[in-house]
């Protein structure tokens, strides 16, 4: 054992990887550097190491030592993530019924990963079908042109447009010259239909084709149409993005397309979608997006909760930067990347059986994630919360306003849900009542603009029973990105 | 089991908001300013006398609050604009000088009541529409109407009154 050498890092891994993940990494890496496979004299050197590494590691006696010893020496890793929760109450009542209870968790980096500007693997798939003509492929390409100024030399991208078809005009690579490739861009022309399966593929291709280790794979859709009879067909190619490590953004354009459809793909693959209500916008959210994947600092994060004895998680939701509903898939959160150094909140919402008085462990949140900029895998950190049930009288104690302004908001997301399914079960009334309500509410938190669309709609609705598309998406994405949470309270 | 008092929807014990109609179900959290009697609310004679300094201070950097009632005193940068009120997360309202803890609530400050702008080398106040209102050296202002703030002007937010000085 040679305490000097960091064996985490020979393996790809974090110094909390799990004996399975040590065992799958050293796995993996034997099959690539196999001096069998016909190893050159530096891979068989990299494959002693390797074999070495794995020795040790591979031994939990072993393995506890090497820790110990280069803790002492000041050697061990650093975490490069951290995690913070705050519970709504430090002390519950015993109770003979249940009682709700709310975590807000927040994943930042460590400050030692700031700066380090992943290598990105980028491909924008643009519609050209007819109705993209004039002012809004104009827009795109533009966009597209400012993308390609932003590019570092390592970065790889890649270029397709699609109508009934798809055809990539940059194949992706490095070094790109970037005057031909606006050249290329300029030459765009809008004929056919939408089918955005088509774009899809052919983009998700060439991001299979230019990865990387550490790169960060995105795939970029922008659409202004509606996609006919190739729905499930995306679904499935997002589901097989994330599998594979690509996360997409997809943008919806004017008011003539398929949010639910658009919203799906991105959360399928642990990406994010948004609305752009007019032409002139759509070089902001590329911006907004290049800069985000530039700093790109954990990715394929997941959130595991170990709950306490019959607690039950009712929701969780990502707060800030936007607003979203998390699902589980086989008992884990995929929360895609951690795109910003102010960090991710999430907030818990769980329900409290009846408890003895005493201290409880009411849940263990878990986070994991990859750090590309480390080359760490499986990075992990945690925390727990345990809470004091009492018979006897409550301390005076606060909701801490983080939790106090997030459920706010939360509340008013969740209005906008409720009223757009009254509406889908022909519930017109409760869907304008609610309306109202959720204008109300915004008016209170200065919400001006949101709340005018939300009583125009209101209106709409109790004459025509219906929204108006370009009002239902106005609701949707406004709503959603209530949730940046003010400065004041984002950070103790 | 908790019933929310708006819209009568049931919701476990400790439950901070309806999901039905967005209301905020903690007791004891009524934070709604009260309007004063429109006769109450006036400038407030008193016995001291403004002591006006003199000197102009060129292109203030940082503002300082004195609020006699509390012996409270606050100082901010003027880098950006500076809102006064109550904090009340509920209805999203983080001011960066809270006057809750100052008896803002009784005396009729609004959550969101005023805010001090810096434009230049002068700096402006400008109320935002508070119910109760503020006034600036005896002067009511006109909501949303911004007016030059001097070092040693006095404002009276509500009834609280507060002591202007820039550094």
């Amino acid at each position: 054992m040679q305490v000097e050498k960091d064996y985490y890092a020979i393996l790809g891994l974090s110094k909390t990887a799990t004996a399975e993940e040590i065992k799958k990494a050293y796995r993996h890496l034997v099959r690539r550097y196999h001096p069998d496979a016909g190893a050159d004299e530096k891979e068989a050197a990299h494959f002693r190491e390797i074999q070495e590494a794995y020795d040790v590691l591979g031994d939990p006696e072993q393995r506890e030592a090497y820790d110990r010893w280069r803790e002492m020496e000041g050697l061990g890793q650093k975490p490069a993530l951290i995690l913070k929760a705050t519970p709504s109450y430090q002390t519950l009542p015993c109770l003979s019924e249940e009682q709700v209870f709310y975590v807000l968790l927040e994943i930042m980096s460590s400050p030692e990963i700031k700066g380090k500007r992943p290598l990105l693997n980028l491909c924008l798939v643009l519609d050209r079908s007819t109705s993209m003509q004039g002012e809004r492929l104009q827009k795109a390409k533009e966009a597209a042109m400012y993308i390609i100024d932003r590019l570092s030399e390592d970065d790889t991208f890649s270029l397709v447009v699609f109508s009934d078809r798809a055809e990539t005009l940059l194949s992706g690579r490095r070094r790109l010259n970037k005057a031909m490739a606006k050249s290329v861009v300029s030459t765009i022309g809008s004929w056919g239909g939408t089918e955005i399966l088509q774009g899809l593929l052919a983009g998700l291709n060439e991001i299979e084709k230019c990865r990387l280790p550490n790169s960060i794979n995105h795939l970029i859709l922008l659409t202004d149409g509606q996609t006919y009879g190739d729905e499930v067909g995306c679904l499935e190619q997002a589901e097989l993005a994330r599998q594979r490590q690509i996360s997409i953004t997809t943008l919806g354009l004017g008011t003539d397309w398929n949010d639910e459809l658009l919203d799906q793909i991105a959360a399928r693959s642990g990406g994010t979608s948004a609305y752009i209500d007019s032409p002139a916008k759509i070089i902001e959210v590329f911006r907004d997006r290049i800069h985000s994947l530039g700093s790109v600092l954990a990715r394929e994060l997941t959130l595991t909760l170990r709950l306490g004895k019959e607690v039950k998680v009712r929701e969780v939701f990502r707060v800030s930067p936007y607003i979203t509903r998390l699902e589980e898939r086989e008992g884990v959160f995929p929360l895609g990347p951690l795109e910003s150094h102010k960090g991710d909140v999430f907030l818990i919402d769980m329900l409290i059986p009846p408890h003895p008085a005493g201290q409880h462990r009411l849940v263990r949140a878990e986070v994991v994630g990859d750090i590309p900029a480390l080359g760490r895998q499986k990075e992990r950190t945690w925390q727990e919360i345990t809470v004091n049930f009492t018979e006897g009288p409550i301390p005076d104690q606060q909701v801490p306003s983080a939790i106090v302004g997030a459920l706010g908001k939360l509340a008013i997301f969740k209005m906008q849900e409720k009223a757009l399914n009254d509406l889908q079960r022909g519930e017109t009334d409760l869907a304008t009542q609610r309306l109202e309500a959720m204008a109300t509410r915004l008016i209170n938190i200065g919400e001006i603009e949101l709340a005018r669309a939300a009583l125009l709609e209101a209106g709409r609705i109790a004459k025509t029973g219906q929204l108006s598309p370009e009002g239902k998406k106005k609701i949707k994405y406004g709503t959603r990105s209530l949730s940046i949470l003010p400065r004041e309270v984002r950070h103790d | 089991m908790i019933k929310c008092p708006v819209c009568q929807a049931e919701h476990p014990e400790n439950t901070l908001f309806c999901d039905e109609c967005g209301s905020y179900l903690q007791e004891g959290n009524q934070k709604e300013t009260d309007p004063l009697a429109a006769a109450e609310v006036t400038w407030m004679e008193r016995e001291e006398t403004l002591e006006v300094s003199g000197e102009e201070v060129v292109s203030p950097v940082s503002l300082k609050l004195s609020i006699p009632d509390s012996g409270r005193e606050v100082e901010l940068p003027l880098t950006k604009e500076v809102n006064i009120g109550r904090l009340d997360p509920a209805s999203a309202s983080f001011p960066d000088i809270d006057l809750t803890s100052d008896g803002g609530l009784e005396k009729g400050v609004s959550r969101r009541h005023a805010k001090i702008t810096r434009r230049g080398n002068e700096v402006f106040i400008e109320d935002l529409g508070s119910i109760n209102g503020t006034f600036l050296n005896r002067k009511k202002l006109t909501p949303y109407l911004p007016q030059v703030l001097k070092s040693g002007d006095e404002l009276q937010l509500g009834k609280l009154i507060l002591r202007v000085s820039f550094q």
